[in-house]
């Protein structure tokens, strides 16, 4: 059984009480405490710097992001000489083969996710600063599908590394990751920190400052 | 003072009312009485505030433990053998991330490490070093610095990653040599589904409600609270 939301006239956001809810146990405590009675975290009305971090963050992943995908991200050294393997290189190589769960798997994990990661933390970021007019329940659903996906894209990272390991076929074949690999990994850590370091919270906030003839809500310390 | 909830089968440090925010939208509520099993959602955005959990310290202790015994197994057996002519691979854990150090790649090896065998370790070593003991009302030395290192160490255990890109090694190997599965690829699954099972079935709630309580001066711990009522 799952209670239906029904939606109050005029919700009371804590921060307008002063209170802040913990991060880690919950809590809700008034902000001037400083750190949480249950569990000591320090508490914060919004998460500090919060649009900052997350931009920053995220501008290092996009820099990251461009050798991630244009050097190698391993060398495969046969008797034919070494191959130099970027991801696009091996997705399109696993299409030619025919090894299409390979390629798709790779494909996505690897190109697909980071991209839509970064784009869905732009549109949040433009949306808590009021540029933009999605509805936001639909921009919690982006925001949770963000921090559910980001991790899967540590998959080639992985295989890199069992292959490196595995293929030590004598002198017929040897693997060594390419610059890309330390690079990719650096991208999904920092596109984890960036989502991390958002505050849904400023969303909301910016939603219920609009014009609102209705309600006569007091005006959100900003902690930003 | 009373303590109980006449609806939490769990003693509170404070008989009022407990509010929640909503970490979405930051909307101020009192937390309404939840049956076994049942989430509450916030009442302006709808997003899941917390559940209830019957049994949950029980649920926890029993899967954590689990999850560790299969690490055991993990890092003492190769997960993979792969033969070709005359040379022999054994897979451990440790060994796909020591081959990337010995390569000049230390930074790698460390990111590899930290995913998959340090960050896993915290996860369930921490989840089972609170919740054992605070079954009992107790809470070990330093309990609430390891919960929440737990919670921070969620995103970060990857072992499923892992088994993908294992799956995904294996299609692209598969044509040039002969693999074999060997224990630790079952034990890995097995840690995968217990570790998932021992953090999704802890009522953060009861957890927290437990850790604050079992802090207090003997004296002042409540009494036993009765049977929630249906
Ligand atoms: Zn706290
Ligand atoms: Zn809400």
């Amino acid at each position: 059984m799952t209670p239906e939301p029904n939606p109050s006239p005029s919700p009371i956001s804590a921060a307008s009480q002063g209170l802040a809810s913990c991060h880690v146990c919950g809590k809700v405590s008034p902000v001037t405490v400083g750190h949480c009675p249950r569990c000591d975290t320090p508490l914060h009305l919004r998460k500090p710097q919060s649009l900052e971090r997350t931009w920053a963050f995220l501008i290092a992943a996009v820099i990251l992001y461009i050798p991630a995908n244009t050097m190698p991200i391993m060398t495969v050294q046969g008797i034919g000489g070494a191959e130099k393997n970027t991801i696009l290189s091996g997705v399109v190589r696993f299409w030619e083969m025919k090894s299409y769960p390979v390629a798709i798997v790779i494909f996505t994990a690897s190109v697909l996710i980071p991209l839509l990661k970064v784009i869905a933390l732009v549109w949040l970021c433009l949306a808590a600063r009021g540029r933009s007019q999605t509805a936001p329940r639909s921009l919690s659903r982006l925001y949770h599908i963000t921090e559910l996906l980001g991790r899967w894209s540590m998959v080639d990272v992985f295989v890199v590394a069992i292959l490196v390991c595995l293929v030590q076929l004598g002198a017929i074949m040897t693997i060594t990751p390419g610059p890309a690999a330390l690079c990719f990994s650096a991208v999904v850590i920092l596109t984890m920190f960036s989502a991390m370091s958002f505050d849904p919270r400023l969303i909301w906030d910016r939603h219920h400052e609009k014009p609102n003839p209705s309600s006569s809500l007091p005006s959100l310390p900003t902690n930003e | 003072m009373n303590r109980h909830h006449p609806w939490l089968s769990w003693p509170q440090i404070s008989s009022e009312p407990m509010q929640v925010a909503c970490h979405f939208c930051d909307t101020l509520q009192t937390a309404p009485r939840l049956r076994d099993g049942d989430g509450a959602y916030c009442c302006s955005c709808g997003e899941r505030l917390f559940r209830n959990r019957p049994r949950s310290l029980a649920h926890a202790t029993g899967y954590s433990l689990a999850a560790l015994f299969f690490m055991g197994i993990s890092h003492a057996f190769p997960f993979l053998i792969m033969t070709s002519g005359n040379v022999t691979t054994r897979l451990t854990l440790v060994q796909s991330a020591s081959e990337l150090a010995q390569q000049n790649n230390p930074l790698l090896a460390a990111a590899v490490v930290f995913f998959t065998i340090i960050a896993p370790l915290i996860l369930v070593g921490g989840l089972l070093y609170v919740a054992a003991p605070l079954r009992y009302g107790i809470s070990l030395p330093g309990a609430i610095v390891a919960a929440r290192w737990f919670q921070k160490m969620e995103p970060w255990s990857m072992l499923e990653v892992f088994l993908l890109g294992l799956v995904v090694s294996l299609l692209k190997l598969g044509k040039l040599a002969d693999l074999e599965f060997g224990t630790g690829l079952w034990s890995l699954i097995g840690l995968v589904l217990c570790s998932a099972a021992a953090i999704g079935g802890i009522d953060r709630l009861e957890l927290w409600d437990r850790l604050e309580i079992s802090r207090l001066p003997p004296a002042e711990i409540p009494e036993p609270a009765p049977p929630p009522r249906a």
